[in-house]
């Protein structure tokens, strides 16, 4: 630090503050502070637990200490936050530090949970620092004063920037942040961050208009200690969530030993199965335990919450529900279920128990079938050398924009030249074009380029002094109501009919349930009896349910992760005596060798195995579902253009399945062929069906930008003449409007994210670069057997729609006929 | 596209369904449809949502063609032929109706009808009621049973959802028939379709650009 910085009274004074409470700051906080002096804006990269807050917050509070002249009264630095639920805290203990320090700066929230009267009294007077969501922060941008509001910002934090970055509502952050740049003179922007992949990228991307920018990066590392759960031998065939039930005995007495735990599970239906399975097993468990997800209702969920940090709950069974938000300090042991499918997602798990800085975090994890105990091997690799994942920012979002547009227009209204400047200042949006800009302002103007066309068409309206402006009440009242990029699906309340409140489920799932069936909801055996008006009715019953299947409980394997899963498999042959989970799996590995092979990591296995139920093709990429889900369409195209067959498909994370009930004749070199990376897309595109995958996409596209109004519960009848579906819209915009941005957003983000066309791409590089192993079995190998056991299955076929529906109606005939 | 027919017989008479969402019922010359939503896409947009102008135009042009087609003297529209408020969408009703000043348009109100009598004689309908009866059949908007009365009714937007060797399914409009009852698909294109509240023991007409598509009821021997 410089010697000029240490003179300066603001300094002295935070740091005999430290001093008093025998606290000595971090050197990320010293930095962070002398940094901000030196009139820096910048990012702080470090682990959670060391006191992050306290870097950029005491900056600012140094600043002002230094020169209270240059601060005017109103609000002066604005805190992002992605979660509510961090926010109340996080305003306690600066309001504290404050009151300490001897300041008169107050501190508080705004979000969607924030009292109506204290947001009008804010609207008034602002505190000195407000914590916001990103959402309430586009709301504050919609209201009309913006600009007295915002006159006295001096800094705007964005905490956990690493959440953020990557999604929409990152873009939202960029743009909300772009817009007070260029609105308010001198702001300082600083981003906090957990480690990613991608540091720099992170950095350019939340503070692409900051000219002078630096980045403060913590030496402290958090300790994670990864302790596998073992069963008691190993199974030869391992079968995908079979072996779950089996540990659950040996995970009892980890919960027992701890003083609280956390039990992670990757989806909402397993975790109900987790907390049924552990009840069972262990009744006295019964009020001691609880079960955390989103279905859940809130009022619930902060009990739980609360119930965890006072030391209440011996356990708690969590999906992704608790990955972020308060620190339980009670919790000193996590228990992992299944795979986490990504090294930074581990990582942030294991996190969730000894938080205090210099503590160890302990993390457990329960392998579902035998060959994730590779995973654990992997994981432990990708930690000890801090491989952590990308966040892949994105670009033009024009849903995103078209809204913040609107938003803008409702507030201060903007001038057209003036905002394309603030938009391409943006990472999202720099390399947005002028023909583009032209479309997005045609769109909230007069619905399209084809003006003539949207008559009666009123949205946002230039008016004689080029100013845009939103007018019209009902417009303003509906973009405020629909404002955000969260797009859920439609969710149902589950009620008791005698009274009672259990939950939330998605209608998708309700809208298949009869009158009668049972199923399982935090934790309870429901019989469902009517749905009435957004809730379903439900009485309490005993027996077999069913377990929701809930939609989107299926995550993408990171590639990182993928690598080192190749990587340890291929020790597996060798292992070294350190990695417990390889000398485990012996048993299996050998047969897997003995019958078929272990492929090396410069080797592509495939195995042709015939059964008395048919042929098999297994290939195994290790590169997660949704990237095999592509490969196996595209290699059953391949094949199908060689002879004609067809094929029906499974698949895991490992790898996937064809299967067909005629000989799967190939050869090597004909199955070189098959995996080239010659013409790699127009193969694709060809193989998939890439409308009905951008129809999809769409879903959240049209809400967000507009073109479908969200049910809002207990407010859906008011809108009711404006409800459509956005598969109605696309079919719409398909035929008339070929040309509208969104429809081609749509497409790249099949490309982008679900088709991840890159790291597809740079599969089949690494396929072709590999040696081909083609094995033939008569009987499943042990790589082989989860996958033919996982559910998900399609098939491919070539025949046309109208052929289809009459093969369908043959056969539905035929069993009538047979029914006679 | 062309008109697909199906012909079946409902009530002891012959009707003809077409893949145009709209029956022809031969005897009497006459035209049968519902659920028309006529000035919904412009509803919308009047609330800022931008859907194109050409949905609209697209459904009149449909009934031109089957006006084309069949040379009708009648047509029944059973309910939901006007969306929500009047607007530019209405009047192109209104010219519509005026270049087919020898047919006959009836009108059996629907929910989303709430306008005037008044207003619908303005814009070329010539004949409202809540209920009309031609032979032996009772034209209604929503579905009911009525003893041995035979129904032909709209208002639900029924639709089929077809599973496809892929895993996928699809989901078409359809014609659903019963003994005592037929339910229209929705005219307009600017439409969903419900899957889940079509009436059990129903035969299904999914249909499609291609062609009609016969569905026999579950359980049915």
């Amino acid at each position: 630090m410089s010697d000029k910085f240490i003179q300066t009274d603001g300094y002295k004074i935070i740091i005999d503050w430290f001093h008093k409470q025998n606290i000595q700051p971090f050197n990320f906080q010293t930095k962070t502070w002398e940094k901000y002096y030196q009139a820096f804006s910048g990012m702080v990269v470090a682990p959670t637990g060391f006191g992050k807050t306290f870097s950029v917050f005491i900056a600012v509070l140094i600043d002002f200490l230094n020169h209270p002249d240059r601060f005017k009264d109103g609000l002066k630095l604005l805190w992002v936050t992605p979660l509510r639920s961090l926010a109340k805290d996080l305003a306690k203990a600066m309001q504290t530090a404050i009151d300490d320090i001897g300041l008169d700066w107050t501190v508080e929230v705004r979000n969607g949970d924030t009292d109506i009267k204290i947001k009008q009294r804010q609207n008034k007077q602002m505190p000195d620092i407000l914590l916001v969501t990103p959402e309430s922060l586009h709301l504050l941008l919609a209201q009309k004063d913006t600009t007295k509001t915002f006159n006295a910002l001096h800094c705007i934090a964005v905490d956990e920037w690493h959440e953020l970055m990557g999604s929409k509502r990152g873009v939202m952050v960029e743009l909300a942040v772009a817009f007070l740049t260029s609105t308010v003179n001198n702001v300082k922007i600083w981003g906090i961050t957990a480690t990613i992949g991608n540091l720099e990228e992170a950095g350019n991307v939340l503070l692409a208009s900051c000219q002078k920018r630096t980045q403060v990066k913590a030496s402290e590392k958090k300790k994670i200690e990864i302790l596998s759960v073992l069963p008691d031998e190993v199974e030869l065939l391992p079968w995908a969530g079979h072996l779950g039930s089996k540990l659950v005995e040996k995970v009892v007495p980890v919960i027992l030993q701890s003083r609280s735990s956390i039990i992670f599970t990757n989806t909402r239906s397993q975790s109900e199965a987790w907390y049924q399975m552990l009840l069972d097993v262990y009744p006295d468990f019964a009020g001691q335990i609880a079960l955390h997800h989103s279905s859940i209702n809130s009022d619930i969920r902060t009990w739980i919450e609360d119930a965890l940090s006072s030391g209440k709950l011996k356990a708690v069974v969590a999906t992704s529900s608790l990955d972020l938000g308060v620190d339980f300090k009670p919790v000193d042991t996590v228990v992992q279920i299944g795979s986490s499918k990504g090294v930074a997602r581990f990582m942030q798990r294991a996190g969730r128990s000894g938080h205090s800085p210099f503590e160890t975090s302990i993390i457990h994890f329960v392998p579902t079938h035998s060959l994730e105990l590779i995973e654990v091997a992997a994981l432990k690799e990708a930690v000890k050398t801090q491989t952590i994942e990308n966040k892949d920012p994105l670009f033009l979002t024009f849903d995103v924009l078209v809204q913040f547009l609107v938003t803008i227009a409702l507030g201060a209204g903007f001038l057209e030249q003036q905002m394309l400047a603030v938009i391409r200042s943006t990472f999202a949006f720099k390399e947005i074009s002028d023909e583009e800009w032209q479309w997005c302002i045609a769109f909230i103007t007069n619905g399209g380029i084809i003006g003539k066309n949207y008559e009666e068409f009123h949205k946002v309206e230039k008016q004689a002094d080029g100013l845009y402006k939103v007018t019209k009440r009902r417009i303003a009242m509906l973009h405020r109501m629909n404002m955000g990029v969260i797009v859920s699906d439609a969710m149902i309340r589950v009620k008791f009919i005698a009274g009672g409140f259990i939950g939330m489920v998605e209608e998708y799932f309700v809208s298949r349930l009869k009158a009668g069936e049972k199923f399982i909801l935090a934790g309870r055996v429901l019989e469902f009896v009517r749905i009435k008006e957004m809730t379903a009715y439900v009485k309490a019953a005993k027996g077999k349910a069913i377990t929701p299947s809930w939609l989107g409980g299926r995550l993408p394997l990171s590639s990182n992760l993928s690598y080192f899963l190749r990587q340890k498999l291929a020790q597996s042959v060798n292992p070294a005596k350190t990695d417990k989970e390889l000398l485990f799996l012996q048993p299996l590995i050998r047969t897997q060798q003995s019958v078929s092979h272990i492929p090396q990591e410069d080797e592509f296995l495939v195995e042709n195995i015939r059964t008395k139920e048919g042929y098999h093709l297994f290939m195994y990429p290790f590169e997660g579902r949704l990237i095999h889900e592509v490969m196996a369409a595209l290699v059953a195209y391949r094949i199908s253009k060689q002879y004609p067959v067809s094929f029906s498909m499974a698949m895991n994370d490992y790898g996937f399945e064809l299967f067909s009930d005629s000989p799967i004749d190939l050869t090597l070199s004909q199955l070189e062929d098959i995996l080239s990376d010659d013409q790699l897309i127009q193969d694709v595109i060809a193989s998939i069906n890439a409308t009905e995958m951008a129809k999809r996409k769409f879903r959240d596209i049209a809400v967000i930008a507009g073109l479908v109004i969200q049910n809002m519960h207990g407010k859906q009848k008011s809108n009711k003449s404006l409800q459509s579906s956005s598969g109605i819209i696309f079919q719409v915009l398909e035929d008339h409007d070929a040309g509208n941005l969104l429809l081609r957003q749509a497409y790249s983000e099949v490309f982008n994210q679900h088709l991840e066309e890159q790291r597809l791409t740079a599969a089949f590089k690494r396929i072709n670069n590999s040696k081909i192993i083609y094995k033939f079995a008569t009987a499943f190998t042990p790589l082989s057997f989860p996958i033919k056991v996982d559910s998900l299955r399609q098939s491919l076929s070539s025949e046309d729609l109208a052929a289809r529906i009459l093969k369908l109606q043959q056969s539905t005939q035929t069993k009538a006929k047979r029914k006679k | 596209m062309n008109i697909i027919e199906s012909t079946i017989s409902f009530a002891n008479e012959i009707l003809t369904l077409t893949n145009f969402k709209a029956i022809y019922w031969q005897k009497e010359n006459t035209i049968i449809l519902s659920d028309l939503h006529l000035g919904k896409a412009a509803h919308f947009r009047k609330n800022g949502i931008a859907i194109p102008t050409q949905v609209s135009a697209t459904d009149l042009q449909n009934l031109e063609t089957i006006i084309e087609k069949y040379h009708p003297c009648r047509i029944i529209i059973v309910g939901d032929l006007i969306h929500a408020g009047s607007n530019s969408e209405v009047e192109n009703f209104r010219i519509f109706t005026q270049q087919h000043n020898t047919i006959n348009f009836i009108l059996v109100k629907g929910n989303h009808d709430k306008h005037s009598d008044h207003f619908f004689k303005n814009i070329g309908l010539h004949e409202i009621y809540p209920e009309y009866r031609l032979g032996n059949i009772l034209f209604v908007h929503e579905p009911q049973s009525k003893g041995n009365t035979f129904i032909i009714c709209g208002h639900i937007h029924p639709g089929i959802v077809l599973p496809t060797p892929t895993n996928k399914h699809l989901k078409l409009p359809c014609f659903a028939v019963s003994e005592q009852q037929l339910i229209l698909p929705a005219f307009s294109r600017f439409t969903g379709s419900d899957s889940k509240n079509t009436p059990a023991n129903t035969c299904c007409y999914a249909v499609h650009q291609q062609g009609i598509f016969k569905i026999p009821a579950s359980g049915q021997t």
